[in-house]
């Protein structure tokens, strides 16, 4: 395999074509990396049901001594979140289309936004628990629910931004190609489903 | 895919012993009509009946099935061995399917799985859904490791055995005061476990009298083997009220208000009731301790002379054996190399009852 | 004759690694699937053993209705290690890592599996889980049985959340050989291996693959939250912070129903090879089979609550999932039929993996049926929790599971070493195990419906002439295991050689040398049909250098 150069401005580097390999290849990591994607979606929805499942035994919803989340602020920062979802599209589609500038400048959106995600999560958990005193532990089903699911979104889409970090890094050392650039499908497809879950999250804490 | 089988021929062997397996189906059939499941174990409750009945019909639908594919499949085995005689090479009849035997054989098992589920549902909706009106509502509380029982205008619960009169229909609610036990009279042939937090129903009418036993069918910690209890069924009528009564009168003086959990500070002693003491002992304390000396043990040791044995001058906990220390057991539990005893929380005592019970062990010298 | 589809140039079949030469690389981190599925098999046996001596250990106990062997806490610890240790580190190992690994890439012509380092740390969290689930024993063992309902599990022992841990690294591990196996599956077969041309073993692979990689992520779910709730005091399950303990029920038994067809799909994907290489005819009903196992592992995720009729479900409830557990009836009816079914008109050649399989269609519709009675709620409210349960889960376990993994042990044990097992000492080892098994199982269903709970150190005394039966056969059962254990051992050097293809059967694994070489086919072989036609030629091209000595394929440079 020809050692691609540093892409210069916005040509990328060409090599002959991929080669049967590296299609069947891709096949493979595409249809594996979806199904890790499914199980993902089972842990998510699994806690999902528990949370759904206790809210139902009975019990007054939020408990008593906790008032309703601030929806208003989640709104903004998840518009945050979404708007992360389109910039990484758009890195995508301009990776596609050969246009190194302006994928380096959507991808660099991308893990702002989502580190102001992480951000303003963190500013949320931080008001829960000094202001409501609501905590993982001690605030019975809703503390336990609340703080595990998120906080479980909160570590993939943390994982997401070291990823994408790591794929910027690697697309500027020249690791992708015009034809080869699975790794970059990977976490484009990886980041969609972060903003996936957090909609059902966002629904079910949220708004009902 | 076009069918290549060559023609299928059963032969004569084949039909006789098809005819061997139906008339053992036939016989095995009228043995499982006929049997007697009361003379196995008795029937005490109408439910028990219809069960048995399920059972039955199960055992005589499947018990055919069973002979003719265990049946076939040992003639198979035998008569279609290889034999010396074959040439090593030797193949069977090359046989890939038959759409209309395969057709026969999903079907007639989903017209069985079907009666089967008609018949479970008209059973299962005699004994969830059916109610009998009126008769008397108890309640059984599971405990680690016993039963007690609640009945109207009882106070608190009482460790005797459950005492039902016949022919009288009965609402049980059970629940739990710590792990999930289950509640299971194998005589009634139903269970219903016993969450905490949760209060499940079972709904029986007694119809045999006798004294039968209720087990823990749900793992609940070290001496699930030993929780047991027996429910007696009465036939006589002022039988049964002379019991209630009794139980009316020996608790008219407990309070049936419900300690605050997790109680923390030490308890008041004063103005213990030794008498009430007596009554809380034999409901609280008696199923895992004996008013005998101390090695006579059930689950915990005996109590007699607790606060004043020689032999034994600290507590299990390595406290001196104090009026003070032996209330704080009651209040925390006690978990240790002599076992586990739940707390007051877990017992539903309130402070005045461990007040009481301590007036009551003081004075068993 | 279907087309044949081209052969893939310069694809994944022609990317050949150079086989790595260094003890450590070759056999103990290896990425070869052949390598890992025997790595799966002997750690399976490991822990066969210990279970097996827990499973004594619980014998000798209620050889008297006082027990007094161990006492009722180390009891309760040894039966909880007992079950969890059998189904999670010897049945589901053995059924899919062990022969999952080791025969279905054969048997699609492909060179490895679709992610071979994956494979291979799929198996290397399998052992630490076993050291971590055994190790709970130091810090006092989980003691409420394999099912582990809190709030009885959340005062368990500090060992319980050891129980969690190891489970949990179980669960990922099986995960990932879920979804190792379904892309291999869908991705890897040799030209013309279409589905309807696919050995029925890969076949019931394929129906398991979904079902480990989904279920068992819900299990992991309800790990973690136990874990939590344990160490971190995070409410979920317990009822007196808002939680509810008949969550947890919910949660593990949407993973562990279908798990119990993990434990016994594979099974079956054995007993469809072995029957038609040994009776020496076309397995009955070929689509039937393949579409059941199908139609079982969509079943298996509907049926979950039929574990908890007695835990205080709305009635109305109840109905679905009897009526739905009902209809596995169906297709599980349909795999006995066939198989017996191919029976008819063969030529059967009576060798110890014969004996297994039809053993184990007697024992397995046994408890098939006892399955179908343990459906209808009625019944279950009078049986749920007692000895019946214990002799039907034993009987699709032990007669449906094991056997079945014996049987395929004996099968293809000479493609594993090269070597036969003896025959004579396999004969013994099915006659004994089989007495044994039933001798031990077959009583406890009449005592769990005349009063004797499940999971007791000590029992009613009219029980004790019955347990002492038992006890005495499950010794027979042990001992048969010792003698399988023993012949696996001893002919490793000194079984007769094998050859090929010592059965004559006709899936693509036997037609290459005993052991296959690193690469497995020196050409990837082309399929033109199903492979269990006697009468045919065999349906494949290509394999005409296996047998020789013709260099296999030249490794692509190292990457």
């Amino acid at each position: 395999m020809a050692v691609a150069s540093l892409p210069h401005g916005d040509a990328l580097a060409h090599d002959d074509g991929p080669d049967q390999l590296y299609v069947e290849t891709r096949e493979l990591r595409l249809q594996g990396f979806l199904l890790f994607l499914v199980s993902d979606v089972v842990l998510f929805a699994s806690f999902i049901f528990a949370y759904l499942y206790l809210r139902n035994t009975g019990q007054s919803w939020p408990p008593a001594g906790i008032s309703r989340l601030d929806v208003a602020f989640a709104s903004v920062n998840s518009m945050v979140l979404f708007g992360s979802g389109c910039t990484m599209h758009y890195a995508l589609e301009n990776w596609k289309h050969n246009n190194f500038t302006k994928y380096a400048v959507f991808m660099v959106a991308t893990i702002v936004l989502g580190v102001m995600f992480l951000g303003g999560q963190g500013y949320e958990y931080t008001t829960l628990m000094l202001k409501d005193h609501v905590t993982w532990s001690g605030s019975g089903i809703f503390g336990a629910s609340f703080f595990t699911l998120t906080g479980m979104h909160g570590f993939h889409v943390a994982v997401g931004v070291i990823y994408l970090t790591t794929l910027l890094l690697q697309s500027l050392h020249g690791k992708y190609t015009k034809d080869k650039y699975f790794g970059l499908t990977a976490g484009t497809l990886y980041w969609h489903f972060v903003d996936v879950i957090w909609v059902v999250l966002f629904s079910i804490f949220y708004l009902i | 895919m076009e069918n290549r089988d060559p023609v299928v021929h059963l032969d004569r062997n084949f039909w006789i012993v098809t005819a061997i397996f139906a008339v053992l189906s036939a016989i095995s059939v009228w043995y499982f009509g006929t049997l007697d499941f009361s003379k196995l174990q008795a029937e005490s409750v109408t439910q028990a009946v219809q069960i048995d009945s399920l059972t039955r019909f199960l055992l005589m639908s499947s018990a055919p099935l069973f002979i003719f594919v265990i049946g076939y499949l040992v003639y198979f085995s035998v008569r279609y061995r290889a034999r010396k005689s074959d040439p090593p090479d030797a193949i069977g009849t090359q046989i890939h399917d038959n759409h209309s035997l395969e057709l026969w054989w999903t079907v007639i098992p989903t017209i069985f799985v079907v009666i089967m589920a008609i018949f479970s549902v008209k059973i299962w909706y005699g004994i969830e859904i059916e109610q009998p009106a009126g008769g008397i509502v108890v309640e059984s509380i599971g405990h680690q490791w016993f039963y007690t029982f609640r009945y109207p205008n009882v106070h608190g619960e009482i460790p005797d055995a459950m005492h039902l009169e016949l022919n009288v229909p009965v609402t049980l609610h059970v629940t739990s005061s710590d792990v999930i036990h289950s509640f299971w009279v194998p005589t009634m042939r139903i269970k219903a476990d016993m969450v905490p937090g949760l209060i499940n129903t079972l709904h029986f009418t007694p119809i045999n009298p006798g004294t039968y036993k209720i087990i823990c069918t749900e793992f609940c910690g070290t001496l699930h083997s030993e929780m047991e209890k027996q429910t007696v069924v009465i036939e006589d009528h002022a039988h049964f009220v002379a019991w209630y009564n009794g139980w009316v009168n020996k608790t008219k003086n407990l309070s049936d208000a419900l300690p605050k959990a997790g109680a923390g500070a030490p308890v008041a002693l004063a103005g213990g009731d030794a008498a009430a003491g007596q009554v809380l002992f034999g409901t609280k304390c008696s199923a895992c301790h004996k008013v005998a000396p101390f090695d006579q043990k059930i689950v915990g040791p005996g109590l007699k002379g607790l606060l004043n044995d020689p032999k034994h001058p600290n507590l299990v906990d390595g406290q001196k054996a104090t009026p003070e220390n032996v209330a704080a057991i009651i209040q925390h539990g006690y978990t240790g190399d002599m076992g586990h005893m739940p707390d007051m929380t877990a017992n539903q005592l309130t402070d005045k009852d461990i007040a009481n019970l301590v007036e009551f062990l003081k004075n068993q010298k | 004759m279907a087309a044949v589809e081209t052969v893939h140039a310069g694809g994944i079949a022609d990317h050949v690694h150079p086989e790595p030469q260094g003890f450590v690389r070759k056999y103990i981190f290896s990425i070869d699937h052949k390598i890992i599925g025997i790595q799966y098999m002997i750690t399976g046996f490991v822990f066969l053993v210990l279970a097996g001596l827990l499973a004594e250990v619980i014998r000798v106990q209620l050889m008297h209705a006082n027990g007094g062997f161990v006492s009722a806490d180390t009891y309760n610890e040894v039966y909880s290690i007992h079950g969890s240790a059998m189904v999670w580190l010897v049945v589901i190992p053995l059924a899919t890592g062990a022969f999952g690994n080791f025969v279905f890439p054969l048997q699609i012509g492909a060179r490895d599996v679709a992610f071979p380092w994956l494979n291979m740390i799929s198996f290397w969290l399998f052992p630490p889980a076993g050291l971590l689930l055994f190790g709970s024993f130091l810090l006092g063992a989980p003691a409420a049985g394999w099912t582990e309902y809190p709030p009885m599990s959340l005062q368990g022992a500090p060992g319980t959340s050891m129980w969690c841990a190891a489970i949990f690294l179980v669960g990922i591990s099986s995960t990932m050989t879920g979804l190792n196996f379904l892309v291999t599956l869908l991705k890897m077969r040799a030209p013309g291996m279409t589905f309807t041309r696919m050995p029925l073993f890969c076949w019931a692979q394929f129906a398991t693959a979904p079902m480990s990689m989904i279920a068992t992520t819900a299990l992991a779910a309800a790990l973690a939250a136990l874990f939590m709730e344990r160490q971190f005091g995070v409410p979920f399950f317990d009822p007196t912070k808002g939680g509810s303990p008949i969550l947890w029920q919910h949660m593990f038994w949407f993973y562990s129903h279908p798990a119990v067809y993990i434990m016994i799909l594979p099974v079956f994907g054995i007993i469809s090879e072995i029957f038609p290489t040994f009776a020496r005819k076309p397995i009955f009903g070929y689509k039937m089979i393949a579409f059941s196992s199908v139609s079982i592992a969509l079943l298996s995720f509907m049926v979950w609550a039929h574990h908890m009729f007695t835990s205080g479900m709305a009635p109305a409830l109840q109905l679905p999932f009897m009526v739905l557990t009902m209809l596995i009836a169906i297709p599980t009816g349909i795999k006995i039929f066939s198989w017996v079914a191919t029976l008819w008109e063969g030529k059967i050649r009576y060798t110890t993996a014969m004996l297994f399989a039809i053993g184990f269609i007697a024992t397995f519709t046994f408890g098939g049926i006892t399955g179908v009675f343990l459906s209808a709620v009625p019944f279950d409210l009078h049986a749920h929790g007692t000895y019946f349960i214990v002799a039907h889960l034993h009987y699709v376990l032990v007669g449906g599971s094991l056997m079945g993994i014996l049987a395929g042990v004996y099968y293809w044990y000479p493609k594993m070493t090269g070597r036969l097992m003896n025959d004579k000492l396999g004969h013994w080892t099915f006659w004994l195990f089989f007495i044994g098994f039933n001798g031990t199982f077959l009583p406890m269903h009449m005592l769990g419906l005349l009063g004797m709970p499940r999971r007791v150190a000590t029992y009613d005394p009219q029980f004790q002439h019955w347990n002492q039966i038992e006890s005495i056969f499950s010794f027979v059962m042990t001992f048969a295991l010792l003698l399988f254990f023993a012949n696996m051992l001893w002919s490793i050097r000194h079984g007769k050689k094998a050859g090929s293809n010592p059965w004559g059967a006709r899936t693509l694994e036997w037609q290459i040398p005993s052991p296959p070489h690193y690469y497995n086919f020196k050409h990837i072989p082309t399929v033109f049909s199903t492979p269990y036609d006697f009468a045919e030629p065999l349906p494949y091209a290509g394999l005409e250098d296996e047998l020789n000595d013709t260099p296999g394929p030249m490794p692509a440079a190292v990457h």
